[in-house]
């Protein structure tokens, strides 16, 4: 599936599944942890009237965490082949080597904290200490851990960027835009 | 929080306690079986033959194993029993082992900066 728009001046705007299902991952993934964050600070205050919120921020975290999930699996499994070629062959390997590396270990465990966030606050947050405490570690944990994994996501995109910058600078791609020709001169 | 609302004993429910173990459990599975594939061939390509990619059968296996361990722990009685702090300390332990790596990345960027730079680690030029 490929949307082109042609602009009123300028070149052709090319969006591609590819694109909309990346961005989409990494939105829902941000949003995941701000809901996550929600629910940390709603719990901090719990009481018997905010409970039904504390419980619908934390669903709200499953869904947007299993949302991001399914996008980004689908993206690493059916792109991401070339972009790791990319990244492989540019001057940031580690972007793969160590960021995706570890990434796709800290993919599941963000996932499987969310799926557990909402079990957990239907406990009485606001007269049960061991509870808040639980609820606070976990929803911590699925902003630290899930931030961790945008950022990694982020350095993983700058590795591809500069994996092309790299080849176009040396004129391994035919497509190199005018504002780069006049740097390889 | 509010002090004037009355404690309660800070017990769990089973379901949460299961789950919470079942949590853990199924991180520290997780970084097992991706280890054990980076070194078994073997097992990665059966992985790979059940869902085409091996990463797609490991999140399968954990979605599965969580709810799997979750609701045997929970109708378990055992779990009636355990120390709310202890289910706690474990699960914040799993995760966190599993985060320690980003701390070797700090460790290799200085190695390879001193290289860069032709020094040791205290600083000494290198012959």
């Amino acid at each position: 599936v490929r949307a082109g728009v042609t602009l009123e001046k300028g070149a052709a705007l090319n969006i591609s599944s590819s694109d909309v299902i990346l961005l989409a991952h990494a939105a829902f993934g941000v949003l995941g942890c701000l809901t996550a964050l929600w629910v940390f600070v709603e719990t901090l205050n719990a009481r018997p009237a905010n409970a039904g919120r504390i419980q619908a921020a934390a669903l709200l975290t499953a869904l947007l965490m299993t949302a991001g999930w399914i996008c980004g699996g689908y993206w690493y499994v059916h792109f991401y082949p070339r972009e790791k070629a990319l990244i492989l062959g540019g001057p940031w390997p580690f972007a793969h080597n160590f960021f995706m590396e570890t990434k796709e270990h800290l993919f599941f465990v963000v996932a499987i904290l969310a799926f557990l966030l909402p079990i957990t606050t239907r406990e009485r947050l606001h007269s049960n200490s061991a509870a808040r405490t639980l609820v606070l570690s976990v929803a911590g944990l699925i902003v630290v851990t899930g931030l961790s994994v945008e950022a990694a996501g982020a350095i993983i995109d700058h590795g591809v960027k500069i994996a092309l910058l790299q080849d176009a600078l040396k004129g391994t791609h035919s497509w190199i835009p005018q504002s780069l020709q006049s740097l390889r001169n | 929080m509010d002090s004037t609302i009355a404690s309660e004993s800070p017990k769990l429910t089973s379901a949460t306690s299961g789950f919470v173990l079942a949590a853990a459990l199924t991180v520290v599975f997780n970084t097992a079986l991706a280890c054990v594939k980076d070194t078994s061939a073997r097992l990665k390509n059966f992985m790979k033959s059940l869902t085409d990619h091996d990463w797609t059968t490991q999140g399968l296996v954990d979605v599965l194993l969580f709810v799997g361990l979750g609701v045997v722990f929970m109708k378990s009685r055992m779990m009636e029993r355990t120390n709310p702090i202890h289910l706690i300390v474990i699960l914040v332990v799993a995760v966190a082992k599993r985060g320690a790596r980003p701390g070797l990345l700090v460790r290799d960027i200085l190695s390879y900066s001193r290289l860069n730079r032709g020094v040791d680690r205290r600083g000494r030029r290198r012959p």
